[in-house]
């Protein structure tokens, strides 16, 4: 008993906003479980995180217009996936310099708007919402959109399983065998923007790719079997928001003592310590890590 | 054109002032950048485009015969110790306030260069201290005229070292000791009217009974009402009233700093709120996010009455006597018939 006390401090199960983390961050890492891993294998993580740094500006335009934060970060995720739809045709070299650009306009438009909504409006602690999150801090107002974007987001992944995974490991063999990959590949873009957007929710903007291709990376070093490797990335994944969850809890306890720690600093720092013991496993045994990617 | 284009900017200018509440210092005329403009009814009475570079020669034109040029150009970092300085040096002052937009956190404020070059001309600032406004020091400190008086709230009022809530207008001691300190420098600036300052410094003092009397008489019907709140604004109010703050101080700095409180702390003051605990849950109209957001629904659901309160002075319509008799009335209302308040 005495070692349930020292990892849960007192008062952790019973406590309302350590509840609700604990299945909004349940919900948020199995969906983006899937989604990551096939992010890590088509080689599209570093969409994953410009959608992250757009989705900065969907979330703090919400919060100027007083709107949920997961609408802004849907709304811009979509239209970064939209947009990099569009500009899929192009050449690498040239999406690279354009995706920068828009990045870099995208998180200066995020500083406008939150410049305009906590000097306008007096949304104290907008930025740091935003962008770090706090997963605790999510309001039960959002289960009906995290449920909106989640479930058609793991749909699609479920639709499309197969010539996804085609079309990811060889273009060139789905095309043979009539894979529309184009369809496949917007499919997948929206799925990983509704992703990104929970993600945002849960962690913050700036963060957001931490949970979505880390646990994943980690997965894909255990196991290079795509349906497994999305197994253990749900695994790591939540292991690593609840026991975050848990840390943040006792950090009340740390100094600078009645205050705690941000949540969202746990979580990514356990996803990390996860894919470093992936690759230190995987690399021990010879095996390649798949999660280079990331 | 350009003429045109730096007229209607001079307009803008002087909208803005005006919108503001300001009544000093307004942007020198374009036309004769030499000639300060003093009459903003006058200048802004002509609207129109067609007679917008007229009016701005009339305007400037009209300067040399402005009698105003004895007047103190003060600043009050927040509207509240602007309005004090205003009230203390009447007729002899020109009062400009740095922040008194009621939908704005002042904790977020930043300095703009407008407001840089009015603290560089003003002869007198009163500013909070505690880190409250930290970006006045900085302005002082860049440009300010020779013999300029600061006036820091914090140095008045001694408040316990280390303290956590830099609020002090809301406390019944404070402001009378401003008034004392701004009838002191005003008569350091301008000695011949010594005594018209020091006659409006009492009037000023003798003005706060009402809302002294009201505190007590809350002390005395409801002494050590628990109550809660989301920040610690009004916390200063509520000793002189005796009642108890059961909110975690933690949460109240937190909610204050703009970072995501504890949840250990989110969950006291739920249980506060839900099982009825406090009589009231006071929360700053300026400041709120979805925590706050949260804790009002949450006392809704359970019927505790909420009471919104200002951070600045909300203006206009309002001095800083009958701001703090509306604060106490809301608060009386709250726990006399579980009435709430929410802005006023």
């Amino acid at each position: 008993m005495s070692i349930v006390h020292a990892v849960f401090a007192p008062g952790f199960f019973s406590n309302g906003p350590v509840q609700a983390a604990l299945v909004m961050g349940a919900v948020v890492a199995a969906v983006c479980a899937p989604v990551g891993v096939l992010a890590v294998l088509r080689g599209q993580s570093f969409a994953g995180h410009a959608f992250a740094d757009i989705t900065s500006t969907g979330g703090s335009a919400a919060v100027l217009l007083g709107i949920s934060p997961v609408l802004g970060f849907a709304a811009s995720a979509a239209a970064g996936a939209a947009s990099m739809e569009g500009l899929g045709a192009r050449q690498h070299g040239d999406r690279d310099l354009v995706t920068g650009t828009v990045l870099g306009g995208a998180l200066g438009l995020s500083a406008l708007l939150l410049y305009l909504s906590t000097t306008r409006q007096g949304t104290s602690g907008a930025t740091v919402s935003v962008l770090f999150g706090s997963v605790f801090a999510v309001s039960s107002a959002n289960w009906p959109w995290v449920a909106a974007l989640g479930l058609p987001a793991l749909a699609l992944v479920a639709a499309a399983y197969r010539p996804l995974l085609l079309s990811s490991v060889s273009p060139e063999l789905a095309a043979a065998r009539g894979v529309r990959s184009h369809l496949v590949g917007a499919m997948y873009l929206a799925a990983l923007a509704a992703s990104v957007a929970l993600a945002a929710l849960t962690i913050g903007a700036v963060l957001s790719t931490a949970l979505l291709v880390g646990p994943a990376a980690a997965a894909l070093g255990l196991s290079s079997r795509p349906g497994r490797a999305m197994a253990w990335a749900g695994a790591i994944g939540v292991t690593s928001v609840w026991a975050g969850i848990v840390l943040a809890y006792d950090s009340y306890s740390w100094p600078p003592a009645g205050r705690g720690w941000p949540v969202s600093f746990f979580v990514v720092a356990l996803v990390m310590a996860f894919y470093a013991a992936s690759r230190a496993g995987a690399h021990r045994h010879g095996r390649s890590p798949a999660g280079k990617a990331a | 054109m350009l003429v045109l284009r730096l007229v209607l900017r001079y307009y803008e200018l002087v909208a803005q002032r005006v919108r503001q509440g300001g009544s000093r210092g307004f942007p020198a005329c374009p036309v004769h950048p030499s000639l300060p403009a003093r009459r903003p009814a006058l200048a802004l009475g002509v609207g129109t485009c067609l007679l917008v570079t007229a009016a701005a020669v009339a305007g400037c034109g009209r300067v040399a015969t402005g009698a105003a040029g004895a007047r103190v150009r003060a600043i009050g970092a927040e509207n509240e110790y602007a309005n004090v300085i205003s009230q203390v040096g009447g007729r002899y002052v020109q009062v400009s306030a740095v922040m008194g937009n009621p939908d704005v956190d002042p904790h977020d404020f930043e300095a703009s260069a407008r407001l840089a070059s009015e603290v560089s001309q003003a002869q007198l600032v009163v500013q909070n201290g505690l880190g409250y406004d930290g970006f006045m020091n900085k302005l002082e400190a860049a440009a300010s005229p020779p013999g300029q008086r600061v006036v820091v709230v914090a140095d008045l009022v001694h408040p316990r070292p280390g303290t956590f809530n830099p609020h002090l207008w809301y406390s019944p001691a404070t402001m009378p000791l401003v008034a004392g300190a701004v009838a002191r420098e005003l008569t350091r600036l301008q000695p011949s009217h010594g005594a018209y300052f020091e006659e409006r410094a009492r009037a000023f003092d003798a003005s706060l009974a009402p809302w002294h009397k009201a505190l007590a008489a809350f002390a005395k019907a409801y002494p050590g009402t628990p109550v809660a709140v989301t920040e610690p604004v009004a916390d200063f109010m509520l000793a002189a009233a005796r009642a108890r703050v059961l909110t975690p101080r933690p949460l109240q700095t937190a909610v204050m700093d703009g970072i995501d409180p504890s949840p250990q702390d989110v969950a006291a003051q739920d249980s506060l709120l839900a099982h009825h605990r406090v009589k009231v849950l006071l929360y700053n109209v300026q400041v709120t996010d979805p925590v706050t957001a949260g804790f009002l629904a949450t006392a809704r659901r359970a019927g505790v009455p909420v009471v919104g309160v200002y951070e600045t002075m909300p203006a206009p319509g309002y001095d800083y006597q009958s701001w703090m008799m509306a604060e106490v009335r809301a608060l009386s209302r709250a726990v006399a018939h579980g009435r709430s308040t929410v802005g006023f």
